[in-house]
């Protein structure tokens, strides 16, 4: 069937209108830094509370509110609540209880999140993003109705794809731990990366070539798309972790520390580890299995499951150094940063992959369709 | 032995330890451990002296999904005096530390690296060959360091056996572990439950022991296996966490056998076929042939294929003309010589499969086809050649012919065939693969060709040293003209041309294993990341009021993808609410004592007891500040 050259016009359109909303997103989570609601700690004794005896999993009662990297250790029963928060500020431990298992339960059982009201920024960029969502996915859905086939066949369409991942997977951790200090960070990536899809790497619709043209395509390049998109958000919390990591640990030592206007607003330390950790832990088997189903293809296109063709090779060792980090965070001496480190050299080595390896190493990989 | 880790979270904490005054050689369910493993237990509890609560944080460690050790829990051997066995001994701890595997795990990952960017022998031995030719000393470096076979060369195999071995010597003990404690009731529940991550309390006027019950036929309800005691009750659930870590670890060690396997009773062969002809599958019929190390040439499926037509077809219009859209190869074949043939298509993503050999559509080009007569009029040369494509976008394709015994002097060409031709000011060029204007460019040679000394030659280029070139016209050959040979040296005729295809020949018996293999390694992982292994403690208690305290406490350890504390709290809010039907269901267990209570409740609704219970005094104690002074 011949390629709809309107219907990929169209997709190129809503691709351009979806970086520029979120490039305003992006604008609105900074100004949520900058202009919105402090988010202070308020020190809580138990007695003071009804709920508050036992001391929750730190990264359950930082993910409610904005706990101070500084306290984040747990020292004494500190339940982070925004104190300026529209009036639900005391009700945090209080709503747990309630919402959780029943008024009558003392201890708190979970973190339930705080049911304050968003803010004005957060909501307009909590909004923005839905939108830029909305019109990134209209862009990847119609470019694969232009071309009869699913949108992710070439360099260009595997990047507006993964990143249209990340963002619809940052929306769900962000909604589910209410971690909307993550929106400015993945905002930035995804213009960043998006928008030099549209300029440097963009690539006209048109049909596969005959290699591509197998239903594994649909499996395999979807799990990789996945994945990747996954370990993208993965990324962004590392790296945001390394930096209150710094925070704290320069808190902790008393030295200056600078402007910390963002660096305040952000959970801390453990949560955001604690965070990124989950995010490679649901990536990593979906990269396992998206190597795998490549291998199966593999096996039926060019005969052989496994040719440690470049990309191959490089796929193996993204898997390997994301089960170091698994690994690194359950050994003695490599927790925190350095696990941090690993995970971040596993998305580097993902990269490298997917913009050196693809397209300047000769293989059999080699279908980024740019010359 | 028992294993213990850093949990996660814990923080390494020797104070608490020395508080909680740990016995650090023993523990005490008769396990020898060592001081660290212990110390970080001590930390993470926090309440060390609840010795269930150690079983229970010290088991639950035990759960964590990554197998090794770490090894600074292994103690060094002190001086010489360990002898042989206490070295062999030593050894073998540092190998199965999670450390080591780490850092072998790194060095696979740092291995791999020249593999994909150097050459490989395995992959394109050409370039190889080029890249010795261009850089001579530094490839003779990289050689000797095996770099241009990285996956087969001695040291990135000894990286993966010491991985694997690692990997084994940690599986083997934990799945005797594991084993063992399926058959272990779930440890006792500790005194304080309050001091555990998850923990909830509530009064209510249920007699300790009803409540306990209820509580228990609740956690069995669930399929938490029970064990029970003198106002507690211990609950333990998700063992098939370890399961799925076992599980992904051996299935590991399962591929690698499987891809041995394939390594040693499989093998890869290429064969290139021209349209119109067909080949046997044996060793003298194949162009390339790599069999595995207990492949002999009589091993080889005995099947024969033949190539009747190729078809291959473009993107016509837009920016990508000139990209494959299709390619398709009518063959026919036969399992055996003299079986009968049957037809097959053959395609990229649709190979043929006959007798556990598969056979795939790998490349596709051009053969045109020359006669050739010598200068005594003899024909010498009557077929199609083979060309090599050298660019995608036009499919230029060049090759060499060979006719060494043309008289009265050897003759030799080489040539360029142009499938869509066209003049671009002066030089031609082809606008598009598929054979609209096909033409063939020729340089003609004469002499020596020295194909029957020195050392052997490709046959798609030809070495000219002994040659000369032959003045002739017209350069480019359409389809039936000819070219007249000067001094009477013959006559070259562009006859037409053929399609050509490469087919790749592979047999892997270790391919179902291996994909079993990778069913189980993903099933393994799925297992250790959504289950939990994680322990639920009741306990009730008559306070000074006469009412019933009920403690539960929860405890998990790596919870990778979450929800502990939501399964916590709904097996709370069940439980409290189970005491809180059976309340209403059989009014006044305990009529004297509870009257006021039940009209205190009654008034402020079926779920809040909270007004009744007196706070217990720890239960408002702040934690152990000694948790977090240890960062």
């Amino acid at each position: 069937m011949p390629v709809n050259t309107g219907l990929a016009d169209i997709s190129n359109d809503f691709l351009l209108t979806a970086v520029v909303i979120y490039a305003l997103a992006m604008l609105a989570y900074a100004c949520d830094f900058a202009y919105g609601k402090k988010k202070l700690p308020a020190l809580r004794t138990a007695k003071a509370s009804a709920v508050v005896a036992v001391e929750p999993a730190p990264e359950e009662a930082a993910l409610v509110g904005a706990k101070p990297a500084a306290t984040a250790g747990g020292t004494p029963p500190v339940v982070g609540t925004p104190s300026t928060g529209g009036g639900a500020a005391a009700a945090s431990g209080d709503s747990s209880s309630g919402d959780a298992a029943g008024v009558g339960l003392r201890g708190v059982i979970k973190g339930v999140p705080d049911r304050e009201s968003l803010g004005r920024w957060v909501t307009i960029a909590v909004v923005l993003t839905s939108l830029g969502l909305a019109a990134h996915l209209s862009g990847v859905v119609l470019r694969g109705l232009s071309v009869h086939r699913l949108p992710w066949g070439d360099m260009y369409e595997f990047v507006t794809a993964l990143t249209c991942v990340a963002v619809a997977f940052f929306l769900g951790v962000m909604i589910r731990y209410r971690a909307y200090y993550l929106g400015l960070f993945v905002m930035a990536a995804v213009v960043l990366v998006l928008g030099l899809a549209e300029t440097v790497i963009y690539t006209p619709a048109g049909p596969l070539v005959p290699a591509l043209q197998s239903y594994w395509l649909a499996i395999h390049v979807t799990a990789m798309t996945l994945a990747t998109g996954v370990f993208f958000v993965a990324a962004v919390i590392g790296i945001a972790y390394l930096f209150v990591d710094r925070h704290a640990r320069r808190v902790a030592a008393g030295r200056p520390t600078g402007s910390d206007g963002i660096l305040r607003r952000l959970p801390g330390p453990e949560v955001l580890d604690r965070l990124a950790y989950r995010t490679v832990v649901f990536g990593f088997p979906i990269w396992t299995f998206g190597v795998m189903a490549g291998a199966i293809w593999a096996d039926r296109a060019w005969g052989s499951y496994w040719s440690w063709d470049p990309t191959e090779t490089w796929a193996f060792i993204t898997w390997v150094v994301y089960a170091c980090f698994l690994h690194a965070r359950a050994t003695a001496g490599w927790r925190g940063r350095r696990a941090a480190y690993i995970q971040l050299t596993g998305f580097a080595c993902l990269l490298f992959n997917v913009l050196v390896i693809s397209l300047l190493v000769p293989g059999l990989h080699s279908y980024a369709g740019l010359t | 032995m028992t294993w213990l880790r850093n949990p996660p979270e814990a923080k390494p904490d020797a104070q608490a330890a020395e508080a909680a005054g740990l016995d650090t050689t023993l523990a005490s369910d008769g396990r020898a451990t060592t001081a660290e493993g212990l110390r970080h237990a001590a930390a993470d509890i926090q309440d060390a002296a609840a010795e269930g609560l150690r079983h229970a944080a010290a088991d639950v460690q035990d759960a964590t999904p990554e197998g090794h050790r770490d090894a600074a829990a292994t103690p060094h051997p002190a001086g010489l005096s360990l002898g042989v066995v206490g070295w062999l001994r030593w050894g073998w701890r540092q190998l199965t530390s999670m450390r080591t595997a780490l850092v072998l795990l790194f060095l696979l990952a740092a291995g791999s690296v020249p593999g994909s960017l150097l050459p490989q022998e395995g992959t394109n031995p050409a370039s190889v060959a080029q890249y010795y030719s261009s850089h001579p000393v530094l490839a003779r470096v990289l050689g000797d360091l095996g770099l241009f076979n990285v996956f087969g060369a001695p040291w990135f195999a000894a990286i993966y056996i010491l991985l694997f071995t690692s990997l084994v010597g940690c599986v083997l003990p934990r799945t005797l572990r594991l084993v063992g404690s399926a058959r272990q009731p779930p440890p006792r529940a500790p005194g304080n439950l309050s001091r555990l991550p998850f923990a909830v309390s509530y009064a209510t006027p249920l007699a300790p022991e009803a409540a306990l019950e209820s509580a228990a036929k609740a956690l069995s309800g669930k399929r938490f296996r029970l064990r029970t005691g003198p106002g507690w009750v211990s609950a333990e659930k998700g063992y098939l966490r370890e399961v799925g870590n076992l599980l992904f670890h051996m299935a590991l060690l399962g591929l690698l056998v499987s891809i041995g396997l394939g390594g040693l009773f499989g093998y890869k062969a290429d064969r290139l076929l021209v349209t119109g002809t067909s080949f046997a599958n044996t060793v003298t019929a194949l162009d390339e042939f790599h069999p595995g190390r207990l492949v002999g040439p009589d091993n080889l499926q005995p099947f024969t294929v033949a190539l009747d037509r190729f078809s291959a077809s473009y993107v016509t219009s837009g920016t990508l003309v000139g990209q494959p859209a299709a390619f398709n190869a009518k063959i026919r074949y036969s399992a055996s010589p003299g079986d009968a043939m049957h037809s097959y298509d053959l395609a990229v993503n649709h190979p043929l499969i006959v007798d556990g050999a598969r056979v795939f559509l790998i490349g596709h080009g051009y053969a045109p086809e020359f006669r050739i007569t010598d200068g005594t009029g003899r024909v010498v040369f009557d077929g199609a050649v083979p060309f090599v494509p050298v660019e995608t976008t036009g499919l230029v394709s060049e090759g060499a012919i060979k006719v060494p015994d043309a008289n009265p002097k050897g003759l030799g060409f080489v040539g360029v065939f142009l499938p869509s031709a066209i003049d671009v000011g002066g030089k031609l060029e082809s606008y598009f693969p598929a054979p609209n204007n096909p033409m063939v460019s020729l340089v003609s040679y004469a002499g020596n060709l020295g194909m029957n000394s020195g050392p052997s030659q490709s046959v798609y280029s030809l070495d000219t040293a002994g040659l000369h070139e032959l003045a002739v016209s017209p350069k480019p050959l359409a389809i039936g003209q000819s070219v007249k040979l000067p001094n009477g040296l013959g006559t070259l005729t562009y006859t037409g041309y053929r399609q050509w295809i490469s087919l790749a020949i592979t047999y892997d018996p270790g391919q179902s294993a291996a994909l079993w293999s990778g069913i189980a390694v993903l099933a393994g992982l799925l297992l250790s990341f959504m289950v939990r292994r994680r322990r639920v403690f009741v306990r009730a208690s008559t306070d000074e009021t006469g009412n019933t305290i009920v403690d539960l406490g929860g405890l998990t350890r790596s919870d990778a993808a979450g929800g502990f504390e939501d399964e916590f709290a709904g097996l709370a809010t069940e439980i409290s609410g189970l005491h809180q039907a059976s309340i209403d269901a059989s009014p006044s267990p305990d009529p004297g004592l509870e009257a006021a209570d039940r009209t205190d409740r009654e008034g402020s609704g079926p779920s809040s007891h909270q007004g009744s219970g007196p706070s217990s005094p720890d239960q408002s104690d702040p934690p152990d500040p000694e948790q977090s002074a240890g960062e």
